[in-house]
């Protein structure tokens, strides 16, 4: 989906997606009444959030392709 | 001639990307022994209380959530303004990284002077040395509920609640890494201001704004852990 995005435009991509999670995750946890759907939302938002800051943010992949950046 | 200058510029750029690997994976091995930490520091919140949870002020808990997000993408902006050549903007987005990282620094200051778990009256603080003929080892936890149980009586406890044990561990180390974070910030910005980095050479900014991420992604799981569960 995000292949034909700049460095930057991806960032703007990803910090938008983490915004939308967070603010989701608050409204999940306010509103869900079960304890243990509740603890497993909260889980799953915060391994996808986890997942978007290392791969857009802090580029874990490029520890093993560091020559496809120009630095 | 030219082909042996061409030779030695390719060395030369060999060497720069092992360097950066190894730089990289050097970085990578310390956030994955800092994990350890806070992975220890999250499943002993989990072991003491379960998925329970004292009350703590949300609105706090996401205001300074989103502040610290909106770091990670002004830090994002520096690295990616930087490795464009844009020093100005990358000056202007580590300021603006941060003020964030100290605006979060003091929420979480805020919270620890407002946050009480359990000791919410102040005679569940008063430490004094047990009554004469009374035993010091009466038993704390019961001193404590007596303690709660009449407010006006100034009993010797000590028992601090699991919850803000784990809580103000958890969001104490955090918060010391914000403060290492953000002086590591104030360095990086000194030197771009002194014009230390260029679009081939920026690993400073790079690790600094790494470790800044990380901190994020460390958060990532603590504010839902303290602040939403349950």
């Amino acid at each position: 989906m995000m292949k034909n995005l700049s460095v930057m435009q991806k960032g703007m991509v990803a910090a938008v997606f983490l915004t939308i999670l967070t603010v989701a995750e608050y409204f999940f946890a306010v509103e869900i009444g079960d304890d243990l759907v509740r603890f497993i939302g909260l889980a799953v938002a915060a391994v996808l959030k986890a997942a978007l800051i290392m791969e857009y943010f802090m580029h874990f992949t490029n520890i093993f392709h560091p020559s496809s950046e120009a630095h | 001639m030219s082909t042996a200058s061409a030779s030695t510029a390719h060395v030369g750029a060999s060497h720069r990307l092992d360097r950066l690997r190894v730089n990289r994976v050097g970085l990578w091995l310390f956030f994955f022994s800092e994990s350890l930490i806070f992975g220890l520091l999250l499943s002993s919140r989990f072991f003491l209380e379960g998925i329970e949870r004292e009350h703590v002020d949300q609105v706090l808990g996401l205001g300074i959530t989103i502040i610290l997000l909106l770091s990670s993408l002004t830090a994002f902006t520096a690295e990616t303004a930087i490795r464009n050549g844009n020093r100005a903007l990358c000056q202007w987005m580590l300021l603006a990284t941060i003020l964030l990282g100290t605006i979060f620094a003091v929420g979480v200051g805020f919270e620890w002077a407002t946050a009480h778990f359990g000791r919410s009256t102040p005679s569940d603080l008063v430490i004094s040395e047990p009554a004469e003929g009374e035993e010091a080892a009466a038993g704390e936890h019961g001193e404590c509920e007596r303690a709660r149980a009449n407010p006006d009586q100034e009993v010797h406890c000590v028992h601090a609640p699991a919850y803000g044990t784990a809580f103000f561990a958890m969001t104490g180390t955090h918060a010391t890494h914000v403060v290492s974070g953000v002086i590591m910030l104030v360095f990086a910005w000194y030197m771009v201001l002194r014009g230390n980095f260029s679009p081939n050479s920026y690993w400073g900014i790079e690790g600094t704004v790494k470790y800044w991420h990380f901190v994020d992604l460390v958060w990532v799981f603590f504010y839902p852990a303290l602040y939403l569960v349950t």
